[in-house]
Parts: C-alpha cells; structure tokens; sequence
C-alpha cells in the first residue's frame, strides 16, 4: 500500500519533470520570462500540442500492451510486435486514399484497422491445447509481414513526394502534432485506459488461468472482448496521429511488473503514467539529437526497446 | 519500427538478390558463347565514368539506355536522343521521352529488359543498386556507365563527357556555352540587389528542405537568394519546425507536388506568407541535375526579385 503511494508520487512527479523539460528544451531556444510573438507561436503551437499528444501516445500504447499481456498471459504481447499497429497503419493509408483530408476518418479507419488485425493474430493463435507463446510471436509475425506487404504495395502506388512522408510516418513521427489530432487521441486514451482499468481485477484472475477465473465467476469471453476492442482503441488512435511508435508496450509494463509485481489494478495506471514519460522523453532526443533536423520518434524508441525485446524474448 | 521495417526490406532485398543471381547464372550458362563470339567488335575506346572504373565502348554507340531522368535530360541535349531505345518510366522530359521503351524506374530497372534492346550502353546515375548488374551486363558487352552530377558545374562537365561518348561535341559545347551565358546573366541580373532570405519547402510534412550540400543552395544563391537553411547539415534534411518558425523567412519556393501546394503551418506568420511572397516552381526543374537547373535559375531568381509573371499564390 505505502509502496503503491510512492510509486505514483513518484511517476507522477517524473511526468511532470519530463513534460517541464521538454517544453522547455527544442531545437529553438526560448527566453521564458520575457516570449517574443514568434516564440509563443513555438511554445503553444508546435511544442505543446507534441508534448501532449506524445503523452497521450506513449500512455495509450502502454495500457494497450500491459492489457493485451495479462489477457494472453504473455510478456511478449505488444500491439507492434502482434501486428496491431500495422493494422492500425494500414488503415490509416486507407482513409488517407479514401477520404483524404477528413480528419476523424483517420483514426476511426485506424481502430477499425487495429481490431482486425488483432482478431486474426488471436484466431490464428489459438489452438486445441489453447496458446502458447511460439504460436502467438509467429502468429504476430505473420500478421505483421503480410499487412506491411499490402503497406509496401500501397506505398508504391504513391508518387514520390507522397511516400516520402509516409515512410517518415511509418516510422513514429510527433512532428505533426496538432491540437485536433490531440485531441482525437485524448478521446480514445481516456476511453480505452478506463475500460481496461475496470477489467483489471478479472484480468488478475485470468493471469492464473483461464479456467481458474471461469471458476470464480469471470466472463472470459466479455473480459476479452473489452481488452481486445480498447486496445485497438489505443492503438489506432496513436497509430493515426503519430504512425507506429513501437515497443513502448512492451517495455513499461515489463518494466513496472519487476518494480512493483504483476498486479492489473495498480500495472495499468501506472503504465500510462510510465508510457507517457517513455515517450515524452524519446521525443524530446529525437528532436535534439541532431537539431535542427529531426529524427523520427520511432527510432528512438526502437533503440531501446529492441534490446529489451531480445533480453525478453531469452527470459521465457 | 524501425527494426521490423528493416528487416522486412532485407528479406525482399534478398529475395530479390536470390532471383536476380538465378537469372544471372541462367544468362552466364546459356549467353557464354554467343557473349563470346559478339565481343570482337572491329574498334573500341576506354573511357573512365565518375566513380573511376574504366569503361570499355564502341567507337560509336548505336544503343542507349538511361536509367535516371536527369540523363535522360542530358542525353536530349546533347543530339543523341534518336539513340536512346530505354529510359525509365520516370523520364518525361522532353515529350519525346515518353515514347521511349521503359525499362522499370531508377531504382528497380529491369535487367531483362536492358538486356532484351540489345544496347551498347546503360547510363546510370546510382551506383549502389547497380553494381551487382553491372557485370551481367559488362558479360553481355554492355556497358554501364556510372555519371552521377549532383551539382551546376557536374552537369556542365557532363553534358561534355556525354557529348564525347556519343560524338556530338560540337552540339554539346554550343550548349555549354548557351547555358553557361545563360547562367552568366541570371547572376549579373540579380548580384547587385540585397540578398533575400528564402525557405525552400520540398514538402510539407514532414517538412523536408534544402540543406549545406544541395545543389539547389548553391544555385539560389547565385541569383540573390540568401538560403536561410544554408548551414543545415545533409542535402535534404527534415527540420524541425520551431526552427522553421524561427528562421521567418522573406519568401518561400513550394517544389511543386500534390502534397506541397501550400506552405506548413509554422510559416503562417512569416514574411512570406504575408507579403504573399511564395513561389511554386515545377519539382522536377528543381529536382533534377541536368540542363534545366538554369530555367530553375532564371525562374527562381524572377521571382525572389519580383520580376515575375507567374502569379502568386495565396
């Protein structure tokens, strides 16, 4: 309980060092106390609404993770690695193809896009003697291969100039943050954060075993079908307005549960809190590292978490 | 992401590289005599492309191929466009490009297809990908050239090499000459006026730009442009756009595209968007090292000094 208190004393107060820090830092110095007109258009206009959206991503992504591993009892469930975010791409190039400038189309294409794709990875996954970790991994893989497949064959329909931006996309891009896209963001995150939450005492139960948890009353098949839509909530709404930021729900919730032990109720909080710090953070090297150019989110978080994949991946 | 994606492009590229080695061993068996008994062509000359390798040619080339749009460009201007039989589907310029047998894009040509038009010569402009084709080719006695100009006084020295290789000197020269005064003007033109400080936006998000090594930086520059990215490291950077914020440029050159008909967001209140001093200019004028850099020149130079005719746009 007390070591509860601290850890989100403590996370709390990260996230507010990390949101203050890369407000305050960019590839343009800023003088606080005294903003010219240009300066409060850097401030407001381009470094807030990307610190916030960043939040809201990082946070989204790492609740979808911490769910999606208690739900397939699975450390290495994370919605890039299983081919959600992919989904999630493919239905955001979709919506760009179809309906162009609309902006809402974007993440709903993207959701619906994630949904799928984590539908057939568990189909694909399951199997009489129920799931095992190899089925899942290569399940995710084949899901993913196959949807960047379709993702590439689409790119290369596009001119030059348009795939050009889409690759940077692809890659986990905050650089095109906008208090709208924020805000569609911040919808589906509050939404599919809370929903997750509140099967988090079913989701402890179910970490035991399927049965178990059928014994004592769990509707397994409802606690599923919650986790899997808020997670392609979460997913696809980032994946919309940032393009596929990988590995930060594999990392946190890992992270969190060596911390502060594996349960659901006090992971999920907590990884959003987490999450956002991640990323906030990887956002605010890749706008520095080499300013003024930029450097895609993705990459950064991928330099820390592809390690930690593989550091993983030899614990099972 | 990142990891996956890479990953991903390794298994097409090796996929690739697998068919293609297939299919240079399937013409190393069956082309071995034929390449053997066509090689003794009755004269030949050796002349070194850009990367040092000494290429081996017909005294006279009857068959070219061009695998960039630049060259393609070049090859036109210099009179030797009734030999070329292959440029890539991206070569639309001149017209009569377009009526060219395509052979695949820049950056996946396609070997049979070279090999099928039978040419004396492929004029290349990359040399990573084509190495590996290249002594395919080189087995089929057709030779790859690598020219690869980046810059105003590359394509010069250009149009010359490849006025050399297809014995149009004379026609090359008058060129060089009429560019080069050309050229010579547009500078004259615009020298004595105070610089303008202008942002040249590739596209729009992300918001790619000109940057040190561009050719496109030195060329503004030559006509009372003053590239507010002048410093930035690489050709084509992303920036970061609190700094293009900040750097409130005087104009702005839109490379015309379907997605970068319109300045980004963080210029609204720059300058240029005020004074209605943003210029579209076509992206391929723009993009492509060869003769027309000096329509870029001229273009440019009209409209950052205001001597233009084009409209605005808003």
């Amino acid at each position: 309980m007390k070591n509860r208190r601290k850890t989100a004393i403590l996370l709390t107060a990260l996230l507010a060092a990390a949101v203050t820090c890369a407000l305050a830092v960019g590839s343009e110095s800023l003088s606080f106390f005294s903003l010219d007109e240009n300066q409060q258009a850097i401030l407001y206009e381009i470094r807030l609404p990307r610190v916030l959206l960043g939040a809201c991503v990082g946070a989204s992504l790492a609740v979808a993770g911490a769910g999606l591993q208690a739900l397939l009892r699975n450390p290495l469930a994370e919605p890039y690695l299983l081919g959600v975010s992919n989904g999630a791409a493919l239905g955001t190039m979709l919506s760009f193809g179809l309906f162009g400038s609309i902006a809402v189309a974007r993440p709903a294409f993207a959701i619906i896009g994630a949904g799928i794709a984590s539908a057939v990875v568990f189909r694909m996954a399951k199997s009489r003697s129920g799931m095992n970790v190899e089925r899942l991994v290569l399940s995710g893989v084949i899901v993913t291969t196959f949807l960047s497949s379709i993702i590439v064959l689409l790119t290369s329909l596009l001119d030059a100039a348009r795939l050009r931006s889409f690759t940077f996309w692809l890659l986990g891009d905050l650089s095109q943050a906008t208090y709208q896209g924020f805000y569609l963001t911040l919808i589906a995150s509050i939404a599919g954060t809370l929903a997750i939450a509140s099967q988090s005492r079913a989701l402890n139960l179910m970490m035991i075993g399927e049965r178990d948890a059928l014994d004592f009353g769990v509707e397994v098949k409802r606690v599923r079908l919650v986790v899997f839509t808020a997670a392609s909530a979460l997913v696809g709404a980032s994946v919309a307005a940032s393009g596929s930021v990988g590995y930060v729900g594999l990392i946190v919730p890992h992270l969190l549960r060596l911390a502060i032990g594996s349960d659901n109720r006090l992971i999920v909080p907590f990884s959003a809190l987490a999450g956002a710090i991640f990323v906030v953070f990887a956002d605010t090297v890749a706008r520095l590292a080499i300013a003024p150019r930029e450097l895609p989110v993705g990459a950064i978080t991928a330099l820390v978490g592809a390690p930690m994949f593989i550091y993983l991946l030899r614990r099972s | 992401m990142i990891v996956r994606k890479f990953v991903f492009t390794f298994t097409i590229k090796s996929a690739k590289l697998t068919a293609a080695c297939c299919l240079f061993m399937a013409i190393g068996t069956f082309g071995c005599s034929s390449a053997r008994n066509s090689s003794t062509a009755p004269g030949s000359r050796e002349l070194r492309d850009d990367l040092g390798r000494a290429v081996r040619l017909p005294l006279r080339i009857e068959r070219a191929v061009s695998l960039a749009p630049n060259l393609t460009e070049i090859v036109f201007a210099v009179g030797a466009e009734d030999r070329l039989v292959g440029v890539t589907t991206y070569c639309d310029f001149p017209a009569e490009a377009r009526a060219i047998a395509k052979v695949g894009d820049t950056q996946t040509p396609n070997v049979e297809r070279i090999i099928a038009l039978k040419p004396d010569l492929v004029l290349v402009s990359t040399s990573s990908q084509l190495e590996a084709f290249a002594d395919t080719l080189a087995s089929r006695n057709i030779a790859v050239f690598v020219t690869n100009p980046t810059n105003f006084s590359d394509v010069m020295k250009n149009l010359e090499r490849l006025g050399e290789l297809f014995g149009t000197q004379a026609k090359a020269q008058a060129l060089i000459d009429k560019l080069n005064s050309r050229a010579a003007l547009a500078e004259e033109k615009y020298a004595k006026r105070s610089p303008v400080r202008v942002f040249v936006q590739i596209s729009k998000e992300p918001l790619y730009t000109i940057g040190k090594s561009s050719f496109l930086t030195e060329l503004l520059t030559r006509v009372g442009g003053d590239v507010v990215t002048k410093n930035v490291e690489t050709a084509f950077p992303v920036l970061s756009k609190e700094t293009a914020l900040a750097l409130a440029p005087d104009a702005i050159i839109l490379s015309d595209s379907s997605d970068n008909t319109e300045p980004n967001e963080a210029f609204r209140n720059s300058p240029a968007v005020k004074n209605e001093k943003v210029f579209r200019v076509n992206a391929d004028i723009l993009s492509r090292p060869g003769p027309r850099l000096v329509d870029a020149m001229e273009i440019v130079g009209a409209h950052l000094n205001g001597i233009t005719t084009t409209p605005n746009i808003k």
